[in-house]
């Protein structure tokens, strides 16, 4: 037996030395993915889709552990009163229609009558008023999210299908919120024991969606089938594989090999190799998400306007965008997004161009004059200060490239890398910081209160600490309007005082590249964690 | 030495910049924190809760994962099989190939195989194991799509011949990071041999050549070699980590790199328990190899 591995295992070794030279030849071959089917029109039921996710899943929306890996299955198995439509704005989901207050302090919501969960038992408004009273607005529980509802009192159930949500000030976004990750809970599985419970967060959970979990097996994957009491139409799909593979070229990889049927594409860079794989498709997808820089309100030299617009001047966003992003991607001015349309105002897009001549004019106007070596000085102090760069996704070669920039203009900025958890922990906690950049994901609603408002400087997501009266008003004003046009009316408003003002230095709003197999139908156009409440409508073509 | 171990590793990790994932993320209001640092008890003192763990771990009890709730022995229990197989499997090629190699190489010395064999275990060493795991799975698993490319089973398929086929690319990355050491102890301590007294006797004796290296050379020059394989374990376990994250081999490296990141201060500190033990029981296996090969050292 010793002797007798030995032989294929030299083989194979020889074969490595093989590889070396191939990869470095080719940049690998094309895979053996069989072509696209051609097959067109009616959707067909059957097959299993594999999407990868980076680390073992927590399936509770809930739970304080739930992180970003946890999204997909969370949204596909559990359902809210309302989920994201496919224009991004809230649809029914559990409950059928809502109606807010005349003085806007409430809001009823009609529950969809004969919905039961995946164990059969009949769901009903005491499962949402558990999921809100008992786990959502219990302080001591420290649920996710539960900061998106400050504003909400209670939950009272006041029939078997309709929930009425009161309120301390107005919420006109309660529906959109309600439609990001917020799932109803069972409340005859979960009630002793609502966010850790083991045999739920990381086994078979009950929930309502058109699929339910299978099987969950640790750092290998999680598997979900059809739930048969699901209100809604079959679904297509036989099977929903879930693999847990952690190295993101290591997805690449498997895709390559037609192991996976859609994933996101984190490693931007791949984009070109993917593209030339038969049997995949690249597609983009609009994202409710932007890159800023934040310069800590606490430190005098940032307060001046002046010196936040000249830094917007100095930065080549554009050539972050291409260099880092690969194209996918645009300008940001402010925080509210390209993918809320509705709300949007692209004319807010060529605000600041690439500028570095009028940086230093604005830079000169709040009395940064140059020194000998050419750094800008104001009462013999030099303009030098410490960007923290988080270890995550694009922070690092984007910091790098803003350093640049401000160098060009005379700004000294250090960098300073660090491990995501003690960056958090120094950056956010401690707000132990001069400047950073980071980025905001957020529900799909223009209600940026959170991210903004004075209440929330120096501890709460106001990561500047930026206060201001007038943005206060504005935010206020955004809760308050509940129909669309007044809405509209407010957060045009916003755009246009925040991409004056600054609180953070906007930089761009990404795109999300997904790899998606030719023969994968029915996915809507929405960012592929949205996509994923869904997951219903999907087909495969039969090859 | 596993207790000190253990009240290093949970001093040092409570020490260690930022805290358990759960609380060091962005969209974690201050007061939400301020909830799970009661419900995970980490508003006592760092000594309170260290010799609550103890007192525990020495029933058995390793403590609860901040990450899952899950109990920490339950958590490794499930990964470590795994690990032990990827290890093992690194390591027993290692030894297979890794023994003849450096023995041919000390055999040739100076010569050309001696020198090709030398460049390629140099390579070897400084390959970094993400890079070889990627190149392996591109060639492999994408090109000639021949092994699968990661994960320890298909989710259709559960039989040994499918784990087997999972298996090799992860023990092939993972044994480079040992291989080449192996190769360059057996070729020298077997260099050395070659010029002691007793070989030039037993080749004068006219014994072949086979004989005087297999009975007479490689009996003597194995001794240092099983130390330094002793000694390599950890530093196979440690790369445990870079390879099960990049084939998504569902061991305890990347069980550990999850628990530091998110600083799973009872999972890292029973992680750092077992690691020690193994190391512990590798060295005491080395011992017992020495008397075999070595029948001075056996006890009377």
């Amino acid at each position: 037996m010793f002797f007798e591995a030995r032989r294929p295992f030299a083989v194979s070794t020889l074969a490595l030395i093989g590889a070396l030279l191939v990869s470095a030849c080719t940049g690998a071959a094309q895979p053996g993915a069989s072509t696209a089917a051609s097959a067109q029109g009616m959707s067909v039921a059957g097959g299993t889709v594999t999407i990868p996710i980076g680390a073992d899943p927590t399936l509770n929306p809930w739970s304080p552990n739930a992180f970003v890996e946890s999204l997909f299955i969370n949204r596909a198995i559990f359902e809210g009163l309302t989920k994201p439509g496919k224009d991004l704005a809230p649809a029914p989901d559990l409950a059928e229609s809502w109606t807010t207050a005349a003085d806007g302090l409430s809001w009823t919501f009609k529950l969809r009558s004969g919905v039961k969960w995946s164990d059969g038992t009949p769901f009903s408004a005491d499962d949402v008023g558990f999921t809100f009273n008992d786990v959502v607005l219990k302080p001591d529980l420290g649920a996710q999210n539960r900061a998106s509802y400050a504003a909400v009192k209670s939950v009272t159930v006041v029939d078997p299908n309709t929930v009425r949500f009161d309120l301390s000030r107005k919420f006109a976004a309660l529906p959109s919120f309600l439609a990001y990750n917020a799932g109803i809970l069972p409340k005859h599985v979960l009630s002793a024991n609502p966010l850790t419970t083991t045999s739920f967060n990381k086994g078979v959970p009950v929930s309502t969606g058109p699929f339910k979990v299978e099987k969950y097996t640790s750092g290998q994957s999680v598997s979900l089938v059809r739930n048969d009491y699901y209100f809604g139409p079959k679904p297509y799909l036989e099977k929903v594989v879930f693999t847990v593979v952690p190295d993101p070229n290591t997805q690449i990889a498997q895709a390559l090999a037609g192991d996976i049927t859609i994933m996101i594409l984190d490693n931007k860079a791949a984009v070109d190799r993917v593209k030339t794989a038969n049997g995949l498709a690249v597609v983009s997808r609009p994202l409710v998400q932007y890159y800023w820089l934040a310069l800590n309100q606490t430190d005098p030299r940032f307060t001046d306007v002046r010196v936040r617009q000249a830094f917007v001047y100095a930065i080549d966003r554009q050539a972050i965008i291409k260099s880092v992003e690969f194209g996918y991607g645009s300008i940001a001015n402010s925080p509210i997004t390209p993918a809320l349309a509705a709300y949007y105002d692209p004319s807010l897009a060529s605000k600041y161009p690439f500028d570095q001549a009028k940086a230093k004019d604005l830079l000169a106007q709040a009395g940064w004059t140059p020194g000998a070596d050419g750094v800008l000085q104001k009462n013999g102090q030099p303009f030098k200060f410490t960007m923290d760069v988080g270890q995550r996704g694009v922070l690092e070669p984007v910091n790098a490239l803003i350093q640049q920039d401000l160098k060009k203009v005379g700004v000294i900025a250090d960098l300073n890398t660090m491990e995501w958890n003690s960056y958090i922990q120094k950056d956010v906690v401690r707000r132990d910081y001069t400047a950073t950049v980071n980025w905001w994901t957020y529900p799909s609603d223009p209600d940026v209160f959170p991210y903004y408002h004075s209440s929330a400087a120096g501890k709460g997501f106001n990561i500047p600490g930026y206060q201001d009266q007038k943005l206060d008003d504005l935010l206020v004003q955004g809760q308050a309007a509940s129909d669309l046009d007044s809405r509209k009316a407010v957060y045009k408003q916003l755009q246009a005082y925040t991409s004056e003002t600054l609180p953070y230095l906007f930089l761009w709003y990404p795109q999300e590249i997904d790899v998606v197999s030719t023969s994968l139908k029915g996915v809507p156009e929405l960012g592929l964690r949205d996509a994923m409440h869904y997951l219903g409508e999907w087909w495969l073509a039969k090859k | 030495m596993i207790v000190f171990a253990s009240a290093l590793t949970f001093f040092f990790v409570n020490l260690a910049p930022g805290g358990p994932a759960s609380i060091m993320r962005f969209d974690v209001s201050p007061e939400q924190r301020e909830a799970l640092i009661k419900l995970m008890g980490l508003d006592r003192p760092v000594p309170e809760r260290y010799l609550e763990w103890l007192a525990g771990a020495v029933r058995g009890d390793l403590g609860t994962s901040l990450l899952t709730n899950e109990p920490v022995a339950a958590r490794i229990a499930d990964r470590l099989p795994n690990t032990l197989t990827l290890a093992g499997s690194a390591l027993i090629i290692s030894i297979v190939l890794g023994i003849p190699i450096g023995v041919v190489q000390a055999m040739r010395r100076g010569k050309l195989t001696d020198h090709l064999l030398s460049l390629v275990t140099a390579v070897g060493l400084s390959v970094p194991v993400f890079w070889l795991g990627i190149i392996l799975i591109l060639v492999f698993g994408v090109t000639l799509h021949v092994l699968p490319s990661a994960g320890v089973t298909s989710a259709s398929s559960d039989t040994f011949a499918d784990r087997l086929a999972h298996l090799i690319l992860p023990a092939v990355a993972l044994a480079t990071t040992i291989l080449p050491t192996v190769v360059r102890f057996t070729r020298s301590s077997t260099i050395e041999v070659l010029h002691e007294d007793y070989i030039r006797t037993a080749t004068s004796k006219g014994l072949s050549p086979r004989t005087v290296t297999t009975r007479h050379a490689l009996r003597n020059a194995l001794i240092p070699v099983v130390s330094a394989v002793g000694a390599l374990v950890p530093r196979l376990l440690g790369g445990t980590v870079v390879t099960e994250a990049v084939f998504g081999w569902p061991g305890m490296g990347r069980l550990a790199l999850e628990a530091a990141q998110g600083r799973d201060y009872p999972l890292v500190t029973g992680l750092t328990v077992i690691v020690a033990a193994i190391a512990v029981l590798a060295s005491i296996v080395v011992d017992v190899a020495y008397t075999r090969i070595d029948p001075r050292l056996r006890l009377s």
